[in-house]
């Protein structure tokens, strides 16, 4: 095959933009889209010869993970081998699914779409926070078993207005959650790692995640998965928060420590947790569903048609851009600092 | 003997400052009757509730001795001192206020020479405000699952099949997207704030065009006009005889295909029949509920739409409202016994006071 634009691949899902991709890319590359089934065919493509040969670019959404897994040390030593793919286009803000410090090492960059999920992560994290304060999933549950509200205790629903929200992290969607929030308003706390320079001054630091677990109402978890946050919220910063508390987490599982919960669950401590990401997605600790204040999500803090559309654009963006400029604008935190 | 307030369904939260607002000034009694016959002879002399002066009413109380319609107004007018009812909550619609008005204009008859003596029949209270920011929190939490499809993902991830029936291509962020509010009273004007935080655009029709309302609250001028450009509709009148079936398949067919209606008002301001078609056919994609036309009944076709979002008209509900709630309606109680007349007057029933004012 002879073609003079460089090659880029789409790895994964691409449901809305199409023909954004094919705008971006008209005249700088030319589009192939990875069909592998398994791991081994896809690492196969990429050698001298296969299909994915000469790319320089990867659009990869974590639906690829079903086929041929996540981008681990092996497919990043593959990509490197390749001598050719220089940049990875994730769609999504977190990333664990990449072995990034591998991508580092390699000299390949990784972008991911910080923003575009904002908005529909924190409504997913507003919308866990109103139902599990007021009691609602176990509501609507009483009423489609029959028994309209006669199971429930009103005592046990609390407005929203008034109440402390202490957010974990106060990046792009913590800050968007606060922001909603602050319509009531809730009281609005946070730790960060460090105090934030955009956060409005009713947004008030706090400078101990122990001191956020005391202060607040309903913590809400707002960090990424990595090494130094699986278990940030453990059995300690649970027993610091206030009898009643609610947890509410649209991040990662992993950052809590389940077992934990659960107990926190099971003796009162937590009056409910609103979950949206659990440790071993798609199994779900059978334990939470024990609880009917529990409010359960099946991870869909980013999905629904708007913000999908927005994320893909703002890949495929990266990807153009790191072509045409050598640059991509969302070049992940961890190799920032090594340009 | 102290003037008798009844209380007509249980007070939960505030039971210890009860006491202490009517010390010395009411006694409390309860409800004792399970029919209406009893309730209704029991105000004589030697009966439970006699020296009966006003009652305290929540709605659950019509289990046992029905709503506080006509009949039941007149024969209460008849046969106690009762002269003032102090609903615990903003919706009256089980109160005939008209039966109260009529009371009043009879007695004025027989009293021609005691004009000073006028008694504007019964009167009643309710209690708005108390649930305005409960209420409002409600229409978002609707709006949100609707939009987002999240009851359906719940109950799917509960049955077992995480998140399979969803499909992300058919849901929608609130921001951008245009609100119409039908009535901007506190509860419309409060869900609409909480919305305008997104932003979304808001629209509005209201009998009158509101006087202090944000700039970003943007008047229509007919019910048909904001059902032509709303995304969602949310209802916020209250339910009399103007506004039963106001929402009706005319008004559900102008709204544009894929339209999400919301109601935390009351069940009968929709034509039930006009919305399950509509649901049926898809031309609504959802609809929010926090009322039905005959509860605790809900109509089993309802269920049968995943992508509804359905609450037990809980919307208004919680320890906090519930204790305003009762603190506010027990004050209107305390300040028609002490002083004649209670805050919080119904609005069908205020001319009537202003007519007494003036003798």
């Amino acid at each position: 095959m002879s073609s003079r634009q460089p090659r880029i691949l789409i790895c994964g899902n691409l449901v809305w933009a199409h023909e954004d991709a094919r705008q971006l890319f008209d005249g700088l590359a030319d589009i192939v889209v990875m069909d592998s089934p398994n791991r081994p065919d896809f690492l196969a493509g990429l050698k001298t010869g296969g299909r994915y040969h000469g790319i320089v670019g990867i659009y990869r959404h974590n639906t690829s993970a079903d086929h041929i897994g996540v981008f681990d040390e092996e497919i990043i030593d593959a990509l490197a081998e390749t001598g050719t793919v220089q940049w990875i286009a994730h769609n999504g803000a977190g990333y664990d699914q990449i072995d990034v410090l591998r991508c580092a090492k390699k000299g390949i960059s990784v972008s991911n779409t910080p923003g575009a999920v904002d908005d529909a992560t924190a409504t997913t994290a507003l919308y866990l926070v109103i139902s599990c304060l007021r009691n609602y999933a176990w509501a609507e549950q009483s009423l489609r078993q029959g028994t309209f509200k006669s199971v429930l205790n009103p005592g046990r629903a609390h407005d929203v207005t008034g109440r402390t929200l202490g957010i974990l992290g106060l990046g792009g969607i913590g800050l968007r959650l606060a922001h909603l929030v602050h319509a009531f308003p809730m009281r609005v706390v946070y730790y960060s790692r460090n105090k934030s320079a955009n956060a409005p001054e009713w947004c008030e630091y706090i400078d101990s995640l122990e001191g956020l677990c005391r202060e607040s109402d309903v913590l809400s978890v707002h960090v990424p998965l990595r090494n130094e946050t699986v278990h940030l919220v453990g059995e300690k910063e649970i027993r610091t928060m206030k009898k009643g508390s609610i947890i509410v987490n649209t991040a990662r599982g992993k950052v809590i420590d389940e077992e934990a919960m659960i107990r926190a669950l099971a003796d009162g401590h937590l009056s409910s947790v609103g979950l949206d990401v659990y440790p071993n997605e798609p199994f779900i600790n059978p334990r939470l569903l024990e609880f009917p204040q529990n409010v359960l999500l099946p991870h869909m803090g980013t999905e629904n048609q708007d913000s999908q559309r927005h994320m893909e654009v703002r890949a495929l963006t990266n990807l153009r851009d790191f072509l045409r400029d050598g640059q991509g604008n969302d070049l992940i935190p961890e190799l920032r600092s090594r340009l | 003997m102290l003037p008798r307030v009844l209380l007509c369904g249980e007070i939960k939260y505030v039971q210890d400052e009860s006491k202490e607002m009517f010390h010395g000034i009411a006694e409390l009694v309860h409800l004792v009757s399970e029919s209406r016959s009893h309730f209704l002879s029991s105000f004589g002399p030697g009966g439970p509730y006699e020296g009966t002066v006003a009652l305290y009413r929540l709605n659950k109380s019509s289990e046992l001795i029905g709503k506080f319609d006509g009949p039941l107004i007149h024969a209460l007018a008849d046969k106690s001192m009762v002269r003032w009812i102090a609903q615990n909550s903003s919706g009256y619609d089980e109160i005939d206020v008209q039966a109260c008005k009529e009371r009043g204009k009879f007695l004025s008859q027989n009293q021609l020479f005691l004009t000073c003596m006028f008694v504007p029949g019964i009167l009643v209270s309710n209690t708005p405000g108390a649930n305005d920011d409960a209420t409002a929190s409600a229409a978002l939490y609707l709006m949100l699952s609707c939009l987002r499809h999240f009851s359906m993902a719940e109950r799917s991830l509960r049955s077992g099949t995480w998140k399979t029936p969803y499909n992300a291509a058919q849901t929608h962020d609130a921001t951008g997207r245009t609100l119409g509010i039908l009535g901007l009273g506190c509860i419309g004007l409060r869900f609409a704030h909480f919305a305008h935080a997104f932003p979304m655009r808001i629209i509005y029709f209201s009998r009158t065009k509101a006087e202090s309302v944000p700039d970003w609250c943007e008047y229509v001028s007919s019910i048909e006009e904001l059902c032509k450009q709303a995304d969602i509709l949310s209802l916020h009148v209250p339910l009399n005889q103007s506004t039963a079936g106001m929402v009706g398949e005319k008004e559900i067919r102008t709204l544009r295909r894929g339209s999400v209606l919301l109601n935390t008002s009351r069940g009968r301001i929709v034509d039930q029949e006009a919305m399950i078609r509509a649901l049926e056919d898809g031309h609504l994609s959802s609809v929010g509920l926090d009322v039905y036309p005959d509860e605790p009944r809900v109509d089993p076709r309802l269920l049968t739409f995943p992508r509804c979002t359905l609450l037990p008209h809980i919307g208004g509900e919680s320890a906090e409202s519930y204790r305003r709630r009762e603190l506010q309606a027990l004050g209107n109680v305390k300040a028609f016994v002490l002083g004649g007349v209670g805050e919080d007057i119904v609005p069908e029933l205020r001319t009537e006071i202003g007519k007494s004012t003036t003798l």
